[in-house]
């Protein structure tokens, strides 16, 4: 299972929940997964097929615009985060 | 220099020349108003008077009938756009706001705002033209600062905006917050009740300007087979294509953009003002149309970045902080967009907190739209928290620096996102900052304060890709798409240069247009030497792998039985059989043809910046001149490539640092007009206001680098508010909590005026 740390600002779709232990073999997957316990977390974190451009997936402390097919391992550590641009 | 253990690096860590350097002290070198094309028509642009008015009417038919005049455009020649996010690598923006950014559409939303463009046989004639175009404006009152437009009843510059939360609430009412997040964690109420020490106050700065010297510029030409070609000063020439494929509807081959030499951007260069519109002037005139800014369209029009306001609450327990509570609110300009939550998630980054709770409005204002800035939003909300920070150090009797080291974050530590740090140099940087020779002066004299603060930039990685072309001489051509705007183009070419084992000298790199190589993200984010490195050592191990299977060749032997190393290739079982770099490059025709390595990276492990700065200050508390006595800055770049262009960014964003502390500001007139809009009144430092900037280059190898490489260009910019605030604190015993700390406000503040 991996464990998905919800930022403070989508815990309201998942009923206040900070952390959430699912099963997924993808990023995909595992936002899926999320959805089926948190109805809606899909589309506020997709967008036609993607990570939505406002967001980045954070990897094991990595944060990056990841594909939903990037492999999760197990033990892997999924946090969701705001995009942040530099100049 | 501290330095942990590193290899035994060849090229990496020394000094050589840049390779455009000749050419730029020159004079030779071509920036974006140097283009000289056949039947080169020339544009200028109609700006709006009004900093917030609706426009009723626009009328350019006597403009379009005069002597010279090729084409005139409005927004209406702009095709509509979908509500999509673009993603510009530098922050995500719609492209419905970028096309009403670029001409306005119902409404002009800001003094600047860009009405109408003309294209014209000379640039007279343009200018001319823009007085016989008729816009009847229905002048609407104009919100200036956050704190007006975040009221209820302040004028709405978008009927139709509501302010958005991540989860995908909308406010009931229509707002200016164009959106509001918030992070929270642990229990920052028992936290303050328990504490030693609570400080609590609020800040204010400016909106400022990047201050890059060339001002932008654009020149298109749409060709006759319905292809668009566009020079331009950019940070990101395939960030303008993509943007323009999208405004125009393009698709995005049918574009070539093609970067020019860039005279300063950070971070302002990234998004596009003029090209859509020399692109629309082309098409209609049928000619290559350019257009150039002057500085007053270039403050008036183009992306400053935002000033706020801010209001923190930190508490300290035992020496620890237990507590932060801080919101900002920060300009967006005319279009949502601020850097709000960049600041947000920075400012506590190098510490360890554990109950928190961050609110970040992003809002917008009739001012222009903000772009990057060098770490946007970093440095105003970094005015806050380090400023707090030194407060409870003093009221806890621990000296400052030490007082961060005992709170630093390190690898593991969580930040508000709830993202572990990876390898970071926080700890390593503070003991640098306090083992300094400056911190270990004393400073004396009257009205003579020191000050510190430290800064955390996330550094960026994205996509980065490269061409290296071996040469049959052993020289190589590197060819690459990230614009040059801090010495990359040697720091790439050190980098290849290292990974083949030749000297530095024999690559010669090339920024090329978009045409000519891969996609490559914008030169933003402090990503270009560490993740288009990345991409240059890609490039030189498929170089070393190619020469491997050609030297088994022509040995006639197994690639296992080859090594590469040092720039050669070895039998590793016949001493005999050996060849330079050089004498197998001679041989490629032989060995199955050109040589040529790619690297294709999306590099995901930037490794964050920190900075921890001390300076010295004198007030003159007659006058209110603050002046800087002595500068130093230590800061984690992860392996120096090129150590004096590492010292140079961090210099340099020092001295942004200091005329956004000391001096500058957007300074409006109640009608939204910006009464500064040149650089006689905005107040920008030079040599003789700064003394020598002194860098302690730390080094903690950035594991998600091969060589070590973390983004060195941003960080800098981001503890020198908070340290000068820190140090005229501690020369004047006043607390500044408004920026600019200029002497009018110093001599306000000393002698009780406001």
């Amino acid at each position: 299972m991996a464990t998905v740390l919800i930022p403070s600002p989508l815990r309201s779709l998942c009923a206040g929940a900070a952390t959430l232990e699912v099963a997924g073999a993808t990023l995909g997957e595992v936002l899926r997964a999320i959805d089926s316990r948190c109805p809606g977390f899909y589309e506020r974190a997709v967008d036609a097929g993607q990570v939505r451009p406002e967001l980045s997936i954070a990897l094991n402390g990595h944060a990056f615009r990841y594909g939903l097919t990037e492999p999760i391992a197990p033990n892997d550590e999924v946090t969701i985060v705001p995009a942040i641009g530099g100049g | 220099m501290t330095t942990t253990e590193k290899p035994d690096y060849k090229v990496i860590g020394t000094r050589p020349i840049r390779p455009d350097g000749v050419e730029k002290v020159t004079g030779k070198a071509l920036y974006g108003a140097d283009i000289h094309l056949p039947d080169l028509a020339h544009g200028a642009v109609l700006r709006s008077p009004h900093a917030h008015a609706r426009i009723v009417s626009i009328d350019t038919s006597a403009a379009e009938a005069m002597p010279g005049v090729l084409a005139v455009v409005t927004h209406k020649d702009l095709p509509v756009v979908a509500d999509k996010v673009l993603d510009m690598g530098e922050g995500a923006s719609t492209a419905s706001d970028m096309s009403k950014n670029v001409l306005a559409a119902d409404k002009a939303l800001y003094r600047g705002h860009a009405i109408a463009g003309v294209a014209a046989t000379n640039v007279h004639d343009a200018l001319t033209a823009l007085e016989a175009i008729k816009v009847e404006y229905e002048v609407l009152s104009p919100v200036l600062n956050v704190q007006d437009a975040m009221r209820d009843d302040a004028p709405l510059l978008d009927e139709g905006r509501h302010t958005r939360t991540p989860s995908g609430e909308e406010s009931e009412n229509a707002s200016n917050v164009a959106a509001h997040n918030r992070f929270e964690g642990g229990d920052v109420e028992a936290a303050y009740a328990e504490a030693d020490v609570v400080v609590e106050r609020e800040f204010d700065t400016k909106m400022v300007h990047q201050g890059y010297i060339e001002p932008h510029n654009g020149t298109a030409n749409w060709n006759s087979d319905g292809t668009l070609t566009v020079w331009t000063s950019t940070q990101g020439a395939f960030a303008v294509r993509g943007a323009l494929a999208e405004l125009l509807q393009l698709p995005v081959s049918r574009i070539r953009v093609i970067p020019m030499e860039i005279g300063g951007g950070f971070g302002g260069k990234i998004g596009v003002y003029l090209e859509p519109v020399a692109a629309l002037l082309s098409r209609k005139s049928g000619r290559p149309v350019q257009l150039t800014m002057d500085r007053t369209d270039v403050f008036q029009a183009t992306g400053p970045t935002s000033g706020g306001h801010m209001k923190g609450k930190l508490a300290v327990k035992d020496g620890k902080i237990t507590a932060a509570e801080v919101s900002l609110a920060f300009e967006a300009g005319a279009f949502p967009g601020s850097p709000v939550m960049a600041g947000a998630m920075c400012m506590l980054s190098p510490y360890e907190v554990e109950n928190f709770k961050v609110d970040a409005y992003d809002v917008v204002v009739n001012k222009p739209k903000v772009a990057a800035y060098r770490a946007p939003g970093a440095p105003n909300a970094s005015f806050c928290v380090e400023q707090l920070i030194d407060e409870l150090a003093r009221e806890t009797g621990v000296d400052p620096l030490q007082f961060r080291l005992n709170n630093s974050a390190s690898e593991g530590s969580r930040m508000i996102t709830g993202v572990a740090h990876p390898r970071i140099g926080q700890e390593e940087t503070v003991q640098a900052a306090q083992a300094s020779d400056h911190y270990n002066s004393p400073i004396e004299g009257p009205n003579r304060g020191r000050g510190v603060a430290g800064g955390f930039w996330f550094n960026a990685g994205m996509q980065s890709s490269v061409v290296a072309s071996v040469n049959p001489d052993g020289t190589v051509n590197l060819i690459e798409g990230s614009t040059d705007i801090g010495g990359t183009r040697a720091s790439l070419a050190m980098q290849l240069a290292e990974t083949l084992g030749i000297e530095y000298d024999s690559v010669r790199p090339t920024v090329v247009d978009t045409d000519s190589v891969g996609h490559n993200d914008v030169t933003g984010g402090s990503r270009t030497a560490y993740a288009s490195g990345q991409a240059v050592y890609e490039a030189g191990l498929d170089i070393q792998q190619q020469m491997v299977a050609r030297a088994a060749q022509l040995w006639e032997c197994e690639a296992e039985d080859v090594e590469y190393a040092d720039g050669a290739l070895r039998h590793t079982s016949d001493s005999e059989k050996t060849m330079t770099f050089a004498e197998l490059a001679g041989k490629q025709m032989e060995t199955g043809g050109p040589l040529q390595g790619r690297g294709s990276v999306v590099a995901r492990s930037p490794g964050a910046a920190f900075g921890v700065h001390v300076v010295d200050v004198e007030v003159d508390p007659d006058t209110g001149k603050v002046d800087i006595l002595r500068y130093t800055i230590a800061q984690d770049v992860g392996t120096a490539v090129h150590p004096a262009y590492v010292e140079g960014q961090m210099q340099g964003g020092v001295v942004q640092g200091i005329g956004w502390a000391l001096n500058e500001e957007y300074y409006y007139g109640e009608d939204g007009r910006m009464e500064n809009a040149s650089f006689l009144d905005y107040r920008m430092p030079t040599s003789l206001d700064l003394p020598m900037i002194d860098t302690i280059i730390v080094e903690v190898p950035n594991p998600g680098h091969p060589f070590g490489v973390r983004g060195v260009g941003e960080v800098p910019i981001v503890p020198p508010l908070a340290a000068i605030a820190n140090a005229v604190h501690d020369a004047t015993g006043h607390r500044f909590t408004e920026l600019p700390i200029s002497p009018r406000r110093v001599v306000e503040e000393l002698h009780n005026l406001q």
